[in-house]
């Protein structure tokens, strides 16, 4: 069975399309979702290895969805990605696997996913 | 000596002494009122010393000198209804009616023999009672209109004046009635020794007396004055005191002139029930040019007046007559009515808040109690309008705090804001170079990609570095803190930043922990480590040392880079200071990064400093406490 794919979430359509951009030219699968609801029909359909996630977002933020997640016995790698001054702080509460400050650099990017992710198809 | 020789003497005792009470005190302050107190016990006292005289040599007095006594003994009300009219109003025709009683009483004793006949003795007596009768009953009316101790000195001369009618009343009665003689003779004797009493009281009271009849006065003060700080402004808690000074006085206005540093002038307000000072605006067209009249606003220059002159040399000053004591300005006072002036300087410590004024269209007839009360009321004023001064300075703590919070939440949102475009653009800009650089596109297109994203990164450190040094500025840049390795936080910095062109060269003995914010602690390393890269020339070697000296972490980071010229350094760590030699195209950032570093090596308690010489590189030093316990302030532990 192949590994599931990277689901990124985040509620900005600019950003969402970049970094699904950047992990498909490395060869990554990549799901996104727009929202925190939208990534927990998303995990249940395409079963991801890895959540890069936006924490505020409209309908279910972050913590909503990592409550949810947790709360349906889920265990999926998570990774803050957020433009706050408390990523840190964010990812320690949610018990997240890592954590990326916006803006972040495209190596410190494929470094997480390097570490936590699918291998790359090619 | 019998019950009743005693009761006498005491009784003249009494009268003598407060004859010398009121004549030191007529001398020393000779006003109006304190000359015919003194005027009144004068002639009591000489009335004793005759009769003690004659009694003394066991003489009868010769006819003429028993006329005289007889004279100055019917002079007693004269003088009371002259008193009264020193500070209310008896009718002109009552005045003139008991001198000419008086006239024809003294032409009568002087001429009949003695003894004079029964009815013309009673019709004397009644001449006496009626007129003391109505004093007595005048000052009781006056008592109703004042308050305090005034008032209780007014009831007490009230019932002197009541007893005084009693003493000859019943004279009068040991005449008509010589039968009951003895009984008549004694109770006017008593009756005497309590009018001597209650004028003592009234007149001279003494200390203990005067604070017990202040107290309930003081006490109703205090009560209302415990809400006035809660006014919606100062000026209502003015208008506030002006009424209870006012009415706690009888008098029919007070005002209160509050010093304005700035412009050292003395304001008064126009606005409230108690029309203040007693000036209105158009009263006076003329004294506009003498004394600055401003919309509803009044201004006394210190000395100005008589309420600038108890500002100015900070005391209690009254006037019974203030055309008289100020007469440049009266033209002024007549034009509104005001006659006597009391007032006192409203001060808190060594703080001069401005000045309480009591003006009235007479002058009191106890005028040191008057003068003591508005010293007393314009130390309470003092002591509200600090209190008030102190809520206002709270309230504008509270709302700089609140405008901070919202300048914070402000900033904090914005860099956010910032920072979601400026990630898609690094992002895009970046997954643009690796394509290029895969899909070997021309070089060209490389570096123009590679401007985008340097021009990106610079964005993000700008909007990082404005929100540290806003955050800076405020004191709040250390947040939680957690035991931190100094050593491993240089080494993660110089494995990160080291390269071929900038050698990173580490020494440390081992871990240096200390309880510091560690995503701060780190930034602070960085940043350091960053500049000496940036700043030093080609394979020049960065040094990094870390190492405990007592109860202090020690960082020092060292480069061979242009160094700092001497003029520059005592400024280095101010915001937005960059040095002379520093080529703003080579070199990029706003000048924040050295500000924030000296912020959060402060906000941990410690100290951060340079040592350079131009050429020769620079050295930047940090020492920080090692325990929580010696920062004297920070964030949350």
């Amino acid at each position: 069975m192949s590994p599931g794919p990277i689901l990124v979430v985040d509620d900005d359509p600019s950003i969402l399309d970049m970094v699904a951009q950047v992990l498909d030219f490395e060869g990554y699968p990549v799901q996104t979702a727009a929202d925190g609801a939208a990534a927990l029909d998303a995990v249940a359909a395409a079963r991801p290895s890895l959540v890069l996630l936006d924490m505020r977002m409209p309908v279910l933020d972050g913590w909503g969805f990592a409550q949810a997640l947790r709360a349906r016995g889920v265990q999926l790698p998570i990774v803050v990605m957020t433009a706050a001054q408390d990523a840190r702080r964010w990812a320690k509460e949610i018990g997240a696997a890592g954590y990326l400050a916006k803006p972040f650099e495209l190596l410190e990017l494929l470094a997480v996913v390097e570490r936590l992710g699918p291998r790359p198809s090619a | 000596m019998s019950a009743d020789d005693f009761l006498q003497l005491v009784t003249q005792a009494l009268y003598v002494m407060l004859f010398v009470v009121v004549a030191v005190r007529a001398a020393h302050r000779p006003l109006r009122a304190n000359v015919d107190v003194a005027l009144l016990f004068g002639v009591c006292s000489l009335i004793i010393a005759i009769g003690g005289i004659t009694t003394a040599l066991r003489i009868t007095p010769p006819p003429a000198l028993a006329a005289a006594s007889g004279t100055l003994l019917l002079a007693l009300p004269y003088l009371l209804l002259r008193l009264l009219d020193d500070f209310a109003d008896v009718a002109p025709w009552l005045m003139r009616g008991a001198a000419a009683g008086l006239a024809v009483s003294a032409v009568l004793l002087f001429a009949l023999p003695t003894p004079l006949p029964d009815w013309l003795a009673l019709l004397m007596v009644a001449y006496f009672v009626v007129l003391v009768a109505y004093v007595a009953i005048a000052f009781v009316r006056q008592a109703g209109y004042s308050s305090g101790v005034t008032r209780s000195r007014m009831q007490a001369v009230a019932w002197g004046s009541g007893f005084l009618g009693l003493t000859l009343l019943a004279v009068g009665f040991a005449l008509a009635w010589p039968d009951r003689a003895d009984a008549w003779t004694m109770l006017s004797h008593l009756a005497g020794l309590a009018s001597g009493l209650c004028y003592f009281v009234g007149f001279a009271p003494p200390t203990w007396l005067r604070r017990a009849w202040q107290e309930p006065e003081l006490r109703a003060f205090l009560g209302r004055a415990a809400r006035l700080p809660r006014l919606p402004d100062t000026d209502a808690i003015c208008r506030e005191l002006e009424q209870g000074a006012a009415s706690a006085l009888g008098a029919p206005r007070a005002t209160i002139g509050l010093w304005d540093e700035a412009a050292r002038v003395l304001r008064f307000q126009y606005t409230g029930a108690v029309a203040p000072a007693g000036f209105s605006v158009d009263a006076r067209p003329e004294a506009a040019g003498r004394y600055a009249v401003r919309g509803g606003e009044f201004e006394l220059q210190p000395g100005q007046l008589l309420a600038g002159v108890a500002f100015a040399e900070q005391r209690a000053v009254f006037s019974e007559n203030a055309t008289r004591d100020d007469p440049a300005n009266t033209a002024l006072y007549e034009a509104h009515g005001v006659v006597a002036v009391l007032a006192a300087p409203i001060t808190a410590g060594e703080r001069r808040l401005g000045v309480l004024v009591v003006y009235a269209a007479r002058a009191p007839i106890f005028a040191d109690s008057d003068l003591e009360l508005v010293r007393l009321l314009a130390d309470q004023a003092a002591v509200i309008l600090e209190s008030r001064a102190l809520i206002d300075e709270a309230a504008q703590v509270r709302a700089r705090e609140e405008a901070t919070r919202l300048k914070d939440d402000f900033l904090s949102s914005a860099a956010h804001d910032l920072r979601t475009p400026l990630t898609t653009l690094l992002g895009q800009a970046q997954l643009l170079a690796r394509q290029a650089r895969r899909d070997a596109l021309g070089p060209a297109y490389t570096a123009g990609i590679e401007r985008l994203v340097r021009e990106a990164r610079r964005l993000s450190t700008l909007v990082t570095e404005l929100l540290d040094a806003s955050r800076t500025e405020r004191g709040q840049l250390v947040g939680r803190r957690e035991p931190v390795d100094l050593t491993t936080c240089a080494r993660e910095a110089c494995e990160r930043l080291a390269s071929e062109r900038h050698p990173c060269q580490l020494v440390a003995d081992g871990p240096v922990v200390g309880d510091y914010d560690p995503v701060r602690i780190q930034q602070l390393v960085d940043n350091l480590m960053e500049n000496a890269v940036k700043y030093s020339p080609e394979g020049g070697e960065v040094q990094v040392r870390v190492w405990q000296e007592g109860a202090a972490a020690r960082l020092s980071v060292a480069d061979h880079g242009i160094g700092i010229p001497a003029d520059d350094l005592p400024r280095l760590f101010d915001r937005y200071h960059r040095g002379a030699n520093v080529d703003d195209r080579r070199f990029s950032g706003m000048g924040l990064g050295l500000y924030i570093c000296r912020g959060i090596a402060e906000q941990h308690g410690g100290r951060i400093w340079a040592e350079s010489a131009p050429g020769q590189g620079t050295t930047f030093h940090v020492a920080l406490p090692l325990a929580l316990a010696l920062v004297a302030e920070g964030g949350a532990a």
